[in-house]
């Protein structure tokens, strides 16, 4: 059964008191390694990283306000081979969706894998993020501070922030940002002062830890996925008022240099050989010259709208959310407004969510005689 | 200027929409040559990025044909079919292309007339809707096959 209980910050170290939680999964052998964001660079960045030894988490931050990849592609290589080893795993929701995804199409184990899933106050991009530090005043742990006690207040208040930067596309208009399939939630939708934490209950006997209720924090995400949600419409119904045909579509991706990028990012397009990189998109250059006698001027790189439709095909069914596409993006194409409302008609018509119940099948990978 | 002649790319597979268009020649129905056939083992092995390509490249329609559903020669590849084909479809349509220039019938082996109708029916849809928008320069070749074919036909009535 699961059990909630409030962490409370000790002199509003948030970040200690979390710290401190991680290290008792290691100390107690819940977990034999753990894989969590943690700070590079005098905190100008994060990265995840794989930790054996409690005391090596002295940098660690579940709640990471940036996101250098989605991590479901990392456990996807941890746990590809189904080790022996207990892994815990600290993601963001958008991660674990696609990690459920991958283990849907056989590229990821569930198996010792304990995930500890973190309620997301949306991340900035890296360059972002790194910048603002720089400009910020103070040391690295009081600006890390500064900067997740704003993120709190936007999160009750929507939209009061003081940071002079906005939060990634695909989180603006995110509206799961609550971890669904976790075995350990770590949240900050609640109380200033302290961590939400839903787990089993024998887990938390383990933990010597206090069982004690969390009000308010169901208002809270209430609240927050009623205006996330009328941000995602209004961004879909200005995407898909522009798209009258199909030259709106090229234009949208008019300066796409087809550098793969994006499907390098996504964590559902896991393909080891992408057919777009393969022999066939590098023919030798008559090719190209008998193209251009039928069609005059030919878009170089060629095969763009074929790349993108090939990949909405491969992708859309399934696509998170995550938005690590368009923060790929070199020319900044708005890659992530495009698959999220393609997706959601497609995942509409098939009636399905990707990352919501590892028993629900994907619609392109399941097929049924009953059917008709 | 001529009417414009939708070209049609038709994409059918080996165990029954192919004996389907062999069914209509054998039996002498008639049919537009508008269409172009390319056989496949199984409907289940037409990746979206062939019914793409063709449509990026000029086709003015592209025809999936397969077996019935529960008849698939490999179980269930018409089953594949049918749900890559309704993904295809709903993405086309919210890029702003006319997703019913994609059309997936089900044609038995016996089913010539079927054949014969669907090949009417769609070319007759397709030049209503007119040139396909993504469609790039395309050389047209004349169809040549079908008067030929027309004037057999009006020969044997005699």
């Amino acid at each position: 059964m699961k059990v909630e209980t409030v962490l409370k910050a000790e002199e509003g170290d948030i970040l200690g008191t979390l710290r401190s939680f991680l290290g008792k999964l290691l100390e107690k052998g819940i977990v034999d390694y753990l894989l969590v964001p943690q700070e590079f660079s005098h905190g100008r960045t994060l990265a995840q990283t794989l930790v054996k030894d409690p005391s090596h988490l002295d940098k660690a931050n579940p709640f990471s306000p940036v996101m250098p990849m989605n991590s479901a592609a990392i456990v996807s290589q941890l746990t590809g081979d189904k080790p022996k080893k207990k892994l815990g795993v600290v993601l963001k929701p958008c991660e674990i969706r696609a990690l459920v995804e991958l283990v849907k199409l056989g590229q990821a184990s569930l198996e010792n894998l304990i995930i500890i899933g973190t309620d997301c106050l949306g991340t900035y991009e890296v360059e972002g993020y790194a910048k603002l530090m720089d400009e910020m005043e103070g040391t690295p742990e009081e600006k890390g501070a500064r900067i997740l006690a704003d993120m709190r207040r936007a999160i009750v208040e929507p939209g009061a922030t003081s940071l002079p930067i906005s939060l990634r596309q695909a989180c603006k208009m995110c509206n799961s940002f609550t971890p669904v399939l976790a075995d350990i939630t770590l949240g900050l939708f609640e109380e200033e002062n302290g961590v939400f934490v839903s787990l089993e209950s024998e887990m938390a006997e383990k933990l010597g830890l206090e069982v004690k209720e969390a009000p308010g924090r169901q208002e809270i995400i209430t609240k927050l996925v009623e205006s996330r949600t009328e941000i995602r419409e209004q961004v879909f119904a200005g995407f898909r008022e522009k798209m009258g045909s199909i030259v709106d579509f090229s234009d949208c991706l008019a300066t796409c240099t087809r550098c793969y990028a994006c499907s390098s990012a996504c964590p559902i397009c896991y393909c080891r050989v992408c057919f777009f990189r393969t022999d066939t998109f590098e023919p030798e250059s008559e090719r190209y010259f008998r193209w251009v006698e039928r069609e005059d001027p030919l878009r170089m790189p060629t095969e763009i709208l074929l790349y993108h439709l090939t990949r909405l095909n491969h992708v859309a069914a399934s696509c998170v959310g995550c938005g690590m596409c368009e923060s790929a993006c070199p020319r900044e194409l708005p890659l992530t407004t495009l698959f999220q409302a393609v997706g959601e008609g497609v995942q509409q018509a098939l009636k399905y969510v990707p990352g919501r119940s590892l028993e629900e099948e994907i619609p392109l990978a399941s097929f049924r005689e009953a059917e008709t | 200027m001529a009417e414009f002649e939708p070209k049609i790319v038709a994409f059918l597979c080996n165990w029954c929409a192919y004996r389907g268009a062999d069914l209509a020649g054998t039996s002498r129905f008639h049919y537009p040559a508008n269409v172009r056939v390319v056989r496949f083992m199984c409907s289940g092995s037409i990746d979206p990025v062939y019914v793409l390509e063709a449509l990026l490249n000029g086709a003015d329609g592209v025809l999936i044909a397969g077996c019935h559903l529960g008849n698939c020669h490999y179980q269930d590849g018409n089953y594949k079919a049918k749900h890559r084909v309704q993904v295809l479809k709903k993405i086309l349509g919210q890029v702003g292309v006319d997703e019913d220039r994609v059309w997936l019938r089900w044609i038995d082996a016996s089913e010539g007339k079927l054949f014969s109708d669907t090949i009417h029916q769609m070319v007759a849809e397709i030049r209503a809707k007119g040139p396909n928008p993504m469609r790039k320069p395309w050389k047209v070749w004349q169809d040549t096959v079908g008067f030929h074919l027309l004037e057999i036909e009006s020969k044997l009535k005699k």
